[in-house]
């Protein structure tokens, strides 16, 4: 019988005060494992996590979309379900700027001693979920929301819709019982949810199309590995470059939908998707078009450390004027990918084949804004600013130094190997560093 | 015309000339721009004054018309206040407020209203009457006021009632500025006489036979305890008020040569002159005095008094008694024990007991108090607003509340305003009773809810019953008021039981207010919908409630007010506040409707946004088919689906 965890709301930045609850995955009483994550805060820029430290019966001092001052105690976890309950469900904060007066959360206390009244609507969900009536004993009234919370699911009525309160998640999507004997649910992280709302906005009126051009890559990276450091064999970085200067060619690329008007960005800033276990970003690349492909490849790689250790700044994220999603470390050779939010268009790379010696190139773009016989002279000037970059001349096949294996593509020497007889009396290759040493 | 002075004795004449000095005054300052508004003087019909208010006892009771400062001075005496009362000055006789029309001071009653001043005066001559004082009244009209319909509905009454109650109608031949020949068909006498009130007849060209008239008349009233008519024919010498006159200047000018006083200046002008002087000197000082005054400040006129509803609540208790009955046993206890009600309306006598029996057995336990009207909304209610400064508590009855139209006039001219226009000198504790509302079929017009046109009287409470509550605790508290009370009651209700049909899993509360505000709620979990409706449409929407929840998910907090002239706001907001929907049902139409004023007020009080809806009849006169009856009153149908069309 003990308290073995309390968890405060966080201060996280400086100018936020207030936190607002956006996730609450369990249920007071209900039993939670350590490791859980029982909720989760929204700042202005991010959300925030808070997992059970170990294991115990949860309790909620909070309700969900309301708004939550700096320190207060919104959870609290028990050694045993007995003790759960015996505080008062804290109102929420009256500072809070967004949320000040929702409505209250569905919170029914069983106290009732009569017979329960269900409304159509909890009885129609009452048996597609083939709960039995008798878990609402001790309610007066069970509405929708009532079995929507017994059921660990999100309110849906209980939002009223507040002009000038309401939060900017307008598309929100109709929700769909799911079965639960045949269907497990999983509730939807905000991180998801924002990445939804994200892609609706262009996809969601289905006026895109994509283009596919496929890209002639072989012996490219023998020219390209010269001037990369790091990411040697990537295309990454040269396809940043050369989208930031045709950007400033096809500038409808480079804007979005704005309703009655196209907006047309004054600046380039290629972003590139990530998704390492942080949840999927796209990080921006200040100027684009004004970088060297080293400046590119460094830029790309201090990003990438910045989102693993979570030191992405808010203008890392914003304003990206055209994304490109790379797959090509997976082995995905032909994808179709979905524009961002305030974006006319996004580029994909797929993985190199390797018997062909090619890489498709997809791009989807927003028909409202351009169509495709630009896109199509945009791809196709891409391309072949790309294929430019393979060496001029024949590149014999199979070149690989007889000692170290190492192949023509991978070799940074800028010299090239030398035809050498073997001591076994073969014709073969040699690298420069074999034969010179290092 | 010289035996003038021996048979009109000179205190007679000073008394008339210091009337006409006063008015010359009021013109003089008013053409110096010290008169706020605007002066009708009787200059000319002064022997009217005397005659009447001149020889009346201390005890009786003057009601008068917008030419009254003659009568005024001839009954009270009262030239300082009087004076001091057109110059705006606190000291005047109603603080400034009423100024020339308006004025109220120890049993003299003036009011700028033709025609609705004579039933009032037949209230309060009704009182004294109840009271057997001995005291009479009379009420000056004008021959204008012959076009008045109220002064026909009272002549009616007062005969029939023997009301000692003396009109005076003085005929100077102009309503305004239009000549009778224009207006008035008919005899005037002849009129009265039809009624079979006693008409006498006299003019102020010989003001002793006036007085000797007048004085015949007022005995007449007094031991008779009857009412009479008297027309006293006159002219006035000067416009109806300031330069609104285009009669004939040959036709003036003869009158200002037969005019007593002018007769009297010509023949003995040594006297004339005396008293003329005297008469000067204290008017004079009287002004001096009153122009150094301060004039009556807005605090000690109005005090905004903000209302704060109580939130302790309790449960309401049920009462296995219909609405009727408790009516019916709250009236039948203050008939008997309270000496000061008075039970009045049409078709109240038992054993019919009036159209929906909330008279039933009155006339029985005390005939005297009890008064069954012929049908005359106006002398229903005006006779109540009598009744009242008299001292009396009278219960009005308007059988259907449509019909609280005809009666328009006593409300808000008269119950209305007393108080404060006689600068908070008298209290009109008047209650006038109706029922409304439709569902029964009676039509056009005996069905409406016309309680959005009651609620935005000055110093009027109106009240809309309901069947939560005890109608005889609510009627204690109006019993209680000083001010008038409108109590719109149902016709549907009457029959209902009180509190008897709560649904199951709600619960009834009712606040600690002098007129508690009910709500009902589910009796455990938070509510996300709230409701407010009154009146029959309260009991209405109880019914629907259940429904409510089962069709639209929404668990409903129904409130119910019944002093529906001060709305809970406070108590709609801070529940509006947790469910963030609000829909106001009302039984009258939308437009300009009592939901909109209930709008504004949250609006102006709630720092939140929340979705509202307002549901009430259309705008057509209520169908007596009862299939339309119940598309045009709002019904469970309509209501359930424009609460999912406005919320879900």
């Amino acid at each position: 019988m003990a308290l073995v965890q309390e968890i405060a709301v966080p201060l996280i930045a400086v100018n936020d005060t207030t936190l607002t609850i956006v996730e609450m995955n369990f249920s007071s009483g209900q039993q939670v494992r350590k490791g859980d994550t029982v909720i989760t805060f929204e700042t202005s820029k991010t959300t925030y996590a808070v997992e059970a430290e170990a294991e115990g019966y949860i309790e909620y001092l909070c309700e969900l979309n309301k708004d939550y001052e700096v320190n207060d105690i919104v959870v609290k976890i028990f050694s045993s379900v007995e003790e759960v309950k015996t505080t008062p469900t804290k109102k929420a904060s009256i500072n809070g700027s967004a949320a000040k007066k929702q409505v209250a959360a569905a919170k029914t206390e069983r106290q009732w001693s009569g017979e329960t009244v269900f409304s159509h609507k909890a009885l129609e969900l009452i048996e597609q979920k083939q709960l039995n009536k008798e878990v609402f004993h001790g309610y007066d009234f069970v509405g929708k929301d009532d079995v929507n919370i017994y059921l660990g699911l999100p309110i849906e009525t209980k939002q009223v819709k507040q002009k000038g309160l309401a939060k900017a998640h307008d598309n929100q999507p109709k929700v769909i019982a799911v079965d639960t004997a045949k269907a497990a649910q999983q509730k939807l992280s905000s991180n998801k949810k924002r990445e939804i709302s994200y892609l609706s906005d262009v996809q969601a009126p289905g006026l895109t199309s994509t283009l596919y051009t496929a890209v002639e890559v072989d012996n490219i990276f023998v020219n390209l590995n010269q001037s990369l450091k790091t990411l040697k064999n990537s295309l990454l970085p040269i396809v940043i470059y050369e989208t930031g200067r045709l950007l400033k060619k096809y500038p409808s690329l480079n804007g979005y939908f704005a309703g009655d008007s196209i907006a047309i960005f004054n600046d380039v800033k290629v972003g590139f998707a990530i998704d390492i276990e942080k949840g999927l970003k796209v990080l921006g690349l200040e100027q684009t078009n004004k970088l060297t492909v080293p400046e590119i490849e460094e830029r790309i790689l201090s990003l990438s450390n910045d989102y693993i250790d979570d030191k992405l700044k808010i203008e890392d994220l914003s304003d990206i004027t055209f994304t490109i999603t790379d797959l090509s470390g997976l082995d995905v050779t032909f994808f179709k990918p979905l524009v961002n939010m305030q974006n006319s268009a996004i580029l994909g790379i797929g993985a190199i084949d390797t018997k062909l010696q090619r890489c498709t190139l997809a791009l989807t773009f927003d028909h409202r804004v351009t169509e495709g016989k630009l896109v199509g002279e945009f791809l196709t000037e891409l391309k072949k600013r790309i294929e430019s970059y393979r060496p001029k001349g024949i590149v014999p096949k199979n070149v690989t130094c007889f000692k170290c294996l190492k192949d023509l593509a991978e070799d940074t020497s800028g010299i090239g190997f030398v035809k050498c007889i073997t001591p076994q009396g073969e014709e073969a290759y040699i690298c420069q560093s074999c034969i010179a040493g290092f | 015309m010289l035996k003038i002075q021996s048979e009109v004795n000179h205190k007679t004449i000073k008394e008339a000339l210091r009337i006409r000095k006063v008015e010359e005054k009021f013109l003089e300052l008013f053409s110096l721009g010290k008169l706020n508004g605007t002066v009708h003087t009787c200059v000319g019909q002064e022997f009217s004054a005397i005659a009447f208010a001149g020889q009346l006892k201390k005890k009786d009771f003057i009601f008068s018309n917008h030419r009254c400062h003659g009568h005024y001075i001839a009954f009270t005496g009262d030239v300082r206040g009087l004076l001091a009362e057109l110059l705006g000055k606190a000291t005047g006789t109603c603080g400034g407020i009423g100024s020339s029309q308006h004025l109220c001071h120890n049993n003299f009653y003036s009011n700028g209203i033709q025609g609705g001043i004579v039933p009032v005066a037949a209230g309060y001559a009704l009182g004294n009457k109840l009271k057997d004082n001995g005291a009479i009244g009379v009420v000056f009209i004008g021959d204008g006021t012959l076009g008045e319909g109220a002064l026909y509905e009272t002549m009616n009454i007062i005969s029939k009632w023997e009301i000692p109650l003396m009109i005076v109608c003085e005929n100077n031949f102009y309503a305004q500025s239009t000549p009778q020949n224009v207006n008035l068909a008919g005899d005037i006498n002849a009129r009265a006489e039809a009624f079979g009130i006693k008409a006498f007849k006299g003019d102020t060209w010989d003001p002793s036979l006036l007085m000797s008239k007048a004085q015949e008349a007022i005995n007449y009233v007094r031991e008779e305890s009857k009412p009479a008519f008297f027309l006293v024919e006159t002219y006035r010498l000067n416009a109806h008020s300031k330069g609104d006159d285009d009669r004939d200047e040959e036709e003036v000018n003869n009158y200002k040569d037969k005019d007593f006083l002018n007769v009297f200046r010509k023949e003995s002008p040594s006297y004339y002159q005396i008293y003329n002087d005297a008469i000067d000197v204290e008017i004079n000082d009287f002004v001096e005095q009153i122009m150094r005054e301060h004039e009556t400040d807005f605090n000690d006129y109005h005090e905004n008094n903000q209302t704060v509803s109580s939130n302790e609540w309790q449960p309401v208790e049920s009462i296995s008694k219909r609405q009727v009955e408790l009516l019916n046993e709250f009236f039948k206890d203050k008939i008997a024990n309270d000496e000061r009600t008075v039970f009045i309306g049409e078709d109240i006598l038992s054993p019919y007991g009036g159209a929906f029996k909330v008279a039933k057995d009155l006339s029985f336990i005390k005939p005297d108090r009890v008064f069954s009207t012929p049908i005359s909304e106006a002398a229903i209610s005006g006779i109540s607003n009598g009744l009242a400064l008299n001292g009396f508590k009278p219960f009005a009855e308007i059988m259907f509340g449509d019909f609280i139209t005809l009666a328009f006039d006593q409300i808000v001219n008269h119950a209305s305003k007393f108080h404060h226009m006689f600068n908070k000198k008298v209290n009109c504790p008047v209650v006038i009773r109706t029922p409304m509302g439709a569902r029964r079929g009676y039509g056009p017009t005996h069905s409406q809810t016309l309680d959005k046109f009651l609620i935005g009287i000055d110093n009027v409470k109106t009240l809309s019953l309901n069947t939560l509550l005890d109608p005889k605790i609510v009627y204690e508290q109006v019993f209680k008021e000083e001010h008038p009370v409108l109590v719109l009651e149902n016709k549907v209700d009457y029959g209902k039981k009180i509190a008897q049909n709560i649904p199951a899993n709600f619960k009834c509360e009712k606040n600690a207010d002098e007129y508690p505000v009910v709500r009902i709620k589910p009796a455990v979990s938070e509510p996300t919908l709230t409701i407010v409706a009154w009146g029959g449409m309260s009991e209405f929407v109880i019914s629907c409630l259940e429904s409510i929840f089962l069709e639209t998910d929404l668990k409903p907090e129904l409130i119910v007010p019944i002093l529906i002239s001060d709305l809970p706001v406070d108590l709609v907001l801070s529940s509006v506040e947790e469910t963030g929907r609000l829909v106001i049902i009302e039984e009258g139409s939308q437009y300009g409707g009592i939901g909109g004023e209930l709008l504004a007020s949250l609006a102006e009080k709630s720092e939140v946004a929340f979705k509202v809806k307002r549901i009430a009849a259309h705008p057509v006169p209520i169908p007596a088919v009862k299939s339309l009856e119940n598309i045009v009153i709002p019904d469970k149908i309509r209501i359930i689906k424009e609460i999912k069309e406005s919320f879900i």
